[in-house]
């Protein structure tokens, strides 16, 4: 057997380097031929991560056993001798981007769960690459310096689950930069400004999404195989919206994650929502911002003891004191009050009067009113109980005016009832009761103090965006533009003076959520949408001339007309009896159940991607509680991986 | 008009009873320090007897207000009683523990030299400190099991009854419950005074581990001493759990109660009591208990409004109380107990509303498994997906009589619509309603009233919205599944999760209540001959209205306690009666014989109160009995013990007759040593039972060990009549048979009978401790003179036990029921 030269760059050596050329013969395995190279290079390093890329063929020489006539080698070819591992640019949903070392030679799918694993990201199977969507190129890009977070000081090797004592995962706990990162990650982060916003690339219809689903990476092939290299740029998102089991303890950085992709989906009006569901969106923005900025609070849990302990420590002080009836002991242990001289109007009652002024007294959920504070001790003028009635702020910082506006419902109907506070600290404590009394909640509840500081920090948020339509110089970095909290759409329709009340309006209901909980609110708001969990591909069915849209969701496919958007058949995955691509003429046919057979073309997207979003679907839907730490590799490349699997 | 006959009469009964019940009640409280009690006469029926009224307002003192709406008694004002004599309690309560501290004070300053004397009782001291809390709360933990109990036994109680007789079985729940009230709040007191009592504590926890006879000198000296002992850590500590108590019972005391009329789908109807914090689940269980349907899962409680044509079926987590309460006085809105397929169809066919655009064929057609992947998919996942409704429905538009047309929508959100001119896109949607605060009701026959364009109309309106008003929205849908589509869909949106965790509990019920229900069946098919036969043997002459009554016997209660056993009743039934003999020789004839002359034993039993039982079922003024019955249960034991201890409280069958007035002797000084009393009582029962929690166990074992062991028991006794009163608020307020029940379980005879299915005897467990606590109290309550005496009480205990405790209660009651049919008789 005659011995003849293969050539083979050392990437090492410098791009300018020639290659290195050896004299082999075609029995000699690959690894044989990694000695010699070793052998023949002046350098001396660790070389365990390093492989042979075949460029022509595009492919990795990973088995090191095969001989070169195994793997087809001859003189031709020219190899390039690599790291498999290499630094890449990950743009996570949360618009933070990474640099981080990624396995360029195995499958994507397995680069994703190293990824994860780095960033602490459990069911790595749900999220993949993308190919990022350029920049709109203004290339004036001053400031296209954008910050990177450089995690490739972290080997992958030393990633692992185990957390250190403050929670943070072992290998973050490296230095206070690592912490810093991991706490980056793990947080949400503040809104955007509306300029962030509009900046961002918005698919304008569903052709535009369907594109946007064009670029996710084939699992089954490596990074090397598919164009990238070192430090490129790919984002990271979910791609399969079937999230599975989601524990908050652990998944810090997952459900942050996951919350950024939805905030953006919703920002982006990647989905679409209602003008209610939007307000709803942008008060969770705001109470999730708001949370995740002040220190995390940990001794929350027990005010109910808390109450218990100082209502007893109030009665013993004043047993010692002996002053004060029991009664009033017992008033203010159990149902501390409001009274005050308001203003009240009913708008409904035909008067010319308009606001008179009471002593109101505020207790349990009800307010009873009397004509004078002298008379308080009397019969109430009427008393009102709050309880599931509607409570909606009227408020005008600039003209002072707190207008409470109730509805309160009777067996007539409703009664329309206007309280008029005649300042901010007023407005907030009143507020705050009549709030929660129309929740059945009484002043003695523990949120009392804290819906009035979230009133309080509204009244500021209006009271600067309506200033900076003066001058636009005090915003204060506190307060939030009600504009980064809505899409670009309802920007554009409301002033901030209108959006305000109406996410104020909103925000009364979510305002008592914890961080989690309100994460955990707006996802599952996100997947209450009529259209959560679809992506979309442009397809052509056999048979039909025009394009039309294919939605894959986590349990079916629907088939969309284009022109209208109307959803014309749905296909439920339990009702698919099989499917199959010809891989030739790139074209997908499912059979289901009844002999209902469907075949089409891809048009925006390879036929590949759409293979696998099904696979990876029904994958999905194999995952059991049970065995959910053991990720079944092979099934998901044996459903998704198509002809390169078998 | 049914119901409007009868429930005048229940209402004079129970005013009446209430009322001077009160009064006695009022008086051994001792609260007459705070008496701002008002009287709201707030329904006045038309049948009212004039003559009640005025005894009504008469009656000043009271503070119930009764609101009588077409099967509703409102019940509401019962918490401002409550309120009120809480706030007399803690005021005293303060005053006392002011006196506390200040003696404490002085003590320590003045005599370290008494610390030596105080040093032994002090250790004592921590232990009764803990010792007088546990009652309250335990009675309370024991009334839920023994709720569960006594509704199994007024399963079979009520089989055979008519609306009558449920009638009765209310009243008695009332009464029972509001003794429970009383009770606890007695036993609220004795807790809230405990603090007082710190010396009176130690001597009583000492008394516990030694015969009570030597605790009973201690007692009296007590108060003075009793302060010196106390470290003040624990005294503080003291302080703070009987303030946590308070704090609770003072939550209890507010707690709602209704009574409610509720119509059977068979056209028959059933009153119940419904709490405040009883959910519609827990009221469907109690009716499943009192009806013997099958239990499945459309059973289903829902409110009509006739004056707006609507229909809702409540949903299995809401609260009851809470709708009820936002009814019109003159309401003639109605609860019905029917069974609705629509309640939880979709989870039964869930591709009819998930895949509602699919032929109906292959809807008919989907596969079982199918079903669950999308039960699973939509309910089971993070956030639960509403059916995408979208549609033309007809909308009546505000204040007109018009209908239009409009394209809606059903999203989690809400319901929208698409404006004129628009897209079906989200963002152009304009929203119609969202669910928080609204109900979606079924409307009836709209077409003629509203001028509807179809039969097939729903509604959504805010719960306490009763009358036509703009804020009402009414919908009209094509054709019968589009409508209950759009129902339905609306309660997945605004329920969520929840529906189906009403769904998968009352799947739960299915079998366990189908074979409950099949026992029943049998049991009843058994007794079909004779319809009440079990209970009318004791010699219950009484019509269906005194079946009532009945529970007070021995033998009845025995049937409803195992009603599962058909054959074991029939076996059951005759063994009772001579079990009881053989255990409490001298109890179990009283009983037999009181029962059978229940109108006239009254009178007569007073004579006798002492040896039998019976003398406490005298109850002839229903009301004072209650008073009057605490004191009774220590008679009843004198006699068993023999005279040497039990014999000086003896006194007690005397104070029954006049139980009202003795309570105001009673009231001021009394209360301290009363109190420590009683403590040493629930004490000794304890030590003598190892088992505290067990008590109810405890009974059957006696049986076999014939007449001595049951003295161990003894302190049932007063226990007996408690429970019909008060601790066990919950057993009682269920129903009368709960006593009895409780009692033929405690007698030797019924566990034997069913032991295997008796499981009821769970019911008895609560009683035990709730006596214990209670007890003590009542004791207080008596005459003073008698206190003193009491420390011998523990001893008689045994005896009395069986005979005077349980029989007490039971007879009690029975009691209060001949009397108020007596009054209804005379009315009538």
């Amino acid at each position: 057997m005659a011995a003849w030269d293969l050539s083979i760059t050392v990437e090492d050596l410098g791009p300018d380097a020639p290659p290195v050329s050896l004299s082999v013969m075609s029995d000699l395995h690959v690894g044989g031929v990694i000695l010699k190279l070793v052998e023949n290079t002046p350098i001396k390093r660790d070389w365990s991560d390093h492989a042979l890329w075949w460029e022509q063929k595009q492919r990795w020489l990973l088995r090191t056993s095969w001989t070169l006539e195994k793997h087809g080698i001859h003189a031709d070819a020219r190899l390039i001798f690599m790291v498999q591992h290499k630094a890449l640019k990950v743009g996570l949903p949360n618009g933070l981007t990474v640099r981080l070392g990624a396995c360029f030679s195995n499958p994507v799918f397995q680069t994703v769960m190293g990824i994860c694993t780095l960033l602490n990201i459990r069911h790595p199977e749900e999220l993949s690459l993308l190919q990022p969507v350029e920049e709109k190129k203004k290339k004036k890009e001053k400031s296209s310096t954008e910050e990177i977070l450089d995690l490739t000081v972290v080997p992958l090797s030393t990633a692992s689950r185990t957390t250190l004592s403050n929670g943070i995962p072992a290998h973050f706990g490296g230095s206070p930069e690592l912490e810093g990162i991991y706490k980056a990650l793990s947080v949400p982060q503040t809104s955007p400004t509306p300029e962030a916003i509009a900046k961002q690339y918005r698919p304008a219809s569903v052709v535009d999404k369907a594109h946007i689903h064009g670029r996710w990476l084939d699992s089954s092939r490596c990074l090397m195989q598919q164009g990238i290299q070192e430090n490129d740029k790919l984002w990271l998102r979910f791609k399969y919206f079937a999230f599975h089991d989601i524990e908050p303890k652990y998944d810090a950085v997952r459900l942050t994650q996951l919350y950024e992709q939805a905030r953006w989906a919703i920002l982006l009006e990647d989905i679409d929502c209602t003008e209610e569901e939007m307000m709803l969106f942008g008060a969770l923005q705001y109470h999730i911002s708001k949370v995740s900025q002040s220190e995390p609070e940990t001794a929350k849990s027990a005010a109910a003891m808390d109450d218990l302990e100082s209502a007893l420590q109030c009665l013993e002080v004043k047993m010692e004191s002996e002053g004060g009836s029991a009664s009033d002991m017992l008033n203010n242990m159990t149902a501390p009050e409001l009274h005050d001289y308001l203003k009240i109007f009913r708008p409904k009652r035909l008067t010319l009067k308009g606001y008179k002024q009471y002593w109101f007294k505020f207790q349990d959920t009800s307010i009873s009113y009397f004509k004078s504070k002298e008379e308080s001790n009397g019969e109430p003028i009427q008393q009102i109980n709050l309880k599931g009635c509607e409570v909606a702020p009227d408020v005008n910082m600039a003209a002072q005016k707190f207008l409470i506006r109730l509805l309160i419902p009777v067996p007539e109907g409703m009664n329309e009832v206007y309280l008029r506070c005649e300042n901010e600290e007023q407005y907030a404590r009143w507020m705050a009761a009549c709030r929660l009394a129309s929740k059945g909640t009484s002043l003695a509840d523990s949120s009392f103090q804290s819906e009035i500081r979230g009133i309080r920090s509204f009244l500021a948020m209006q009271n600067t965006s309506s200033s900076s339509h003066g001058n636009a110089a005090a915003a204060s970095d506190e307060n939030i533009n009600t504009y980064s909290l809505v899409s670009p759409r309802y920007q554009k329709k409301y002033k901030t003076k209108q959006l305000t009340p109406r996410i104020l309006d909103a925000y009364q209901n979510v305002a008592q959520l914890s961080l989690v909980d309100a994460v955990s609110r707006f996802l599952q708001i996100w997947q209450a949408l009529p259209d959560f969990g679809l992506s979309y591909v442009v397809v052509r069915f056999k048979g039909s001339r025009k394009d039309e849209v294919l939605g894959i969701a986590p349990n079916r496919l629907i088939r969309i007309d284009l022109g209208v958007g109307d959803v014309v058949k749905t296909w439920r995955y339990n009702n698919m009896k099989q499917w199959n691509v010809n891989w030739d003429i790139r074209q997908v046919a499912i059979e289901f159940e009844g002999n209902i057979n469907v075949a089409f073309s891809c048009v925006t997207a390879d036929c590949k991607i759409v293979h696998e979003f099904i696979g990876g679907y029904i994958f999905m839907s194999t995952r059991s509680r049970h065995k959910s730490d053991q990720l079944d590799e092979e099934l998901f490349h044996k459903l998704t991986g198509g002809h390169e699997a078998l | 008009m049914l119901e409007c006959d009868h429930f005048p009469f229940l209402e004079v009964n129970i005013w009446q009873t209430l009322l001077t019940w009160q009064h006695g009640w009022m008086d051994g409280l001792k609260s007459s320090s705070a008496p701002d009690f008002k009287v709201k006469v707030t329904a006045a029926s038309p049948n009212m007897p004039g003559n009640t009224k005025n005894k009504m307002t008469a009656l000043s003192s009271s503070f119930y207000a009764l609101g009588v709406k077409q099967g509703i008694l409102f019940w509401g004002t019962a918490k401002v009683t409550h309120m009120d004599d809480i706030d007399a309690m803690f005021s005293d309560l303060l005053g006392e523990m002011d006196l506390l501290t200040q003696s404490l004070e002085q003590e320590t300053a003045s005599a370290p030299s008494s610390a030596p004397s105080s040093a032994p009782s002090s250790a004592p001291s921590s232990a009764p400190s803990p010792a007088p809390l546990p009652p309250p709360w335990a009675p309370s933990d024991g009334e839920r099991g023994a709720d569960r109990s006594v509704n199994s036994a007024e399963l079979n109680a009520s089989l055979n009854e008519l609306e009558d007789t449920d009638l009765d079985a209310l009243m008695a729940d009332l009464v029972a419950d509001l003794n429970a009230t009383e009770e606890k709040l007695t036993a609220q007191m004795g807790g809230l005074n405990a603090p007082e009592l710190p010396p009176p504590a130690p001597s009583s926890s000492s008394g516990g581990d030694s015969p009570v006879s030597s605790h009973s000198p201690a007692l009296p000296a007590p108060p003075p001493q009793s302060s010196k002992p106390s470290m003040e850590e624990i005294e503080a500590h003291i302080k703070a759990d009987k303030i946590k108590v308070a704090l609770e019972k003072l939550k209890e005391a507010k707690v709602k109660k209704l009574v409610v009329k509720v119509r059977v789908s068979d056209g028959s109807s059933k009153t119940l009591m419904v709490d405040e914090r009883q959910s519609v689940g827990d009221v469907l269980d109690n009716l499943f208990e009192k009806t013997h349907c099958d239990c499945n899962v459309d059973w289903s409680l829902s409110e009509t409004n006739p004056e707006l044509q609507l229909e809702r079926t409540f949903e299995d987590h809401e609260n009851l109380v809470e709708p009820l309460l936002a009814w019109t006085r003159d309401s003639e809105n109605q609860i019905h107990f029917q069974e609705s397929p629509d309640k939880y169809e979709v989870f039964k066919n869930p591709q009819k509303f998930y895949l509602w655009k699919k032929s109906k064929k292959a809807l008919d057609d989907v596969k079982d498994k199918d079903k669950e992947i999308l039960i699973k998919e939509n309910f089971c996942g993070t956030s639960v997906m509403v059916p995408d409704l979208e549609g033309v429905l007809h909308l009546k538009e505000d204040g007109k009589k018009s209908w239009k047309p409009r394209l809606f929508q059903l999203r989690a959100s809400g319901i929208y619509y698409v404006p004129k001119g628009k897209t079906k896109s989200s963002r152009d949607l304009v929203c119609f309603v969202q669910f928080d605060n609204v109900n979606v009701y079924y409307g009836k026959d709209f077409r003629a009233k509203h001028k509807a364009p179809g039969d097939f109309c729903f509604v959504l309106k805010h719960p306490q919205i009763q009358k036509d008003s703009q804020y009402v929205k009414y919908l009209c849908c094509d054709d019968a599944r589009t409508m209950s589509l759009w129902v339905t869909g609306i309660r997945v949106a605004k329920y969520g999760a929840t529906l189906y965790e009403n769904f998968k509990r009352a799947q739960t019920k299915v079998p366990h209540a189908s074979a409950w229900a099949e026992c029943i069946r049998n049991q009843s098919e058994s007794r079909v001959a004779n319809g009440h036969a079990p209970e009318a043997p004791s010699s219950f002459s009484s019509s269906s209205q005194e079946h009532n009554l009945p529970p007070a016997p021995p033998p009845p209660p025995l049937d409803q306690a195992l009603p599962p056993p058909p054959p074991p009743l029939g076996q059951a039934l005759p063994p009772p009666p001579p079990p009881l003999g053989q255990a409490l020789p001298p109890p179990p004839p009283p009983l037999g014989e009181d029962l059978p002359p229940p109108p006239p034993p009254l009178s007569g039993a007073l004579p006798p109160p002492p040896p039998p039982l019976g003398g406490a079922l005298p109850l002839p003024p229903p009301p004072p009995p209650l008073g009057g019955a605490l004191p009774l249960p220590p008679p009843p034991p004198p006699p068993p013990l023999s005279g040497a201890v039990a014999i000086p409280p003896a006194p007690a069958p005397p104070p029954l007759p006049p139980p009202t007035s003795k309570f105001g002797v009673p009231k001021p000084p009394p209360l301290l040593p009363t109190k420590s009393k009683p403590k040493p009582v629930p004490r000794q029962r304890c030590s003598n039972l190892p088992v505290g929690a067990e008590y109810l166990p405890a009974p059957p074992p006696p049986l076999p060990s014939g007449d001595d062991s049951p003295p161990n028991f003894l302190p049932p006794p007063p226990p007996g009549p408690h429970l019909g009163s008060g601790p066990p608020p919950p057993p009682v307020a269920k129903t009368l048979r709960p006593a009895p029940s409780f009692k033929s379980t405690g007698l030797p005879p019924p566990p034997p009978a069913g032991p295997g299915v008796l499981p009821p005897p769970p019911p008895p467990p609560p009683l035990p401790a709730p006596t214990a606590a209670t007890i003590p109290r009542r004791a207080t309550a008596g005459p003073r003179g008698s206190l003193k005496k009491a420390p011998p009480p523990p001893k008689r205990t045994t005896p009395s036990l069986h005979g005077g405790g349980g029989g007490e209660g039971g007879d009690f009651m029975s009691e209060l029921m001949r009397a108020m049919q007596k009054k209804r008789d005379h009315v009538n």
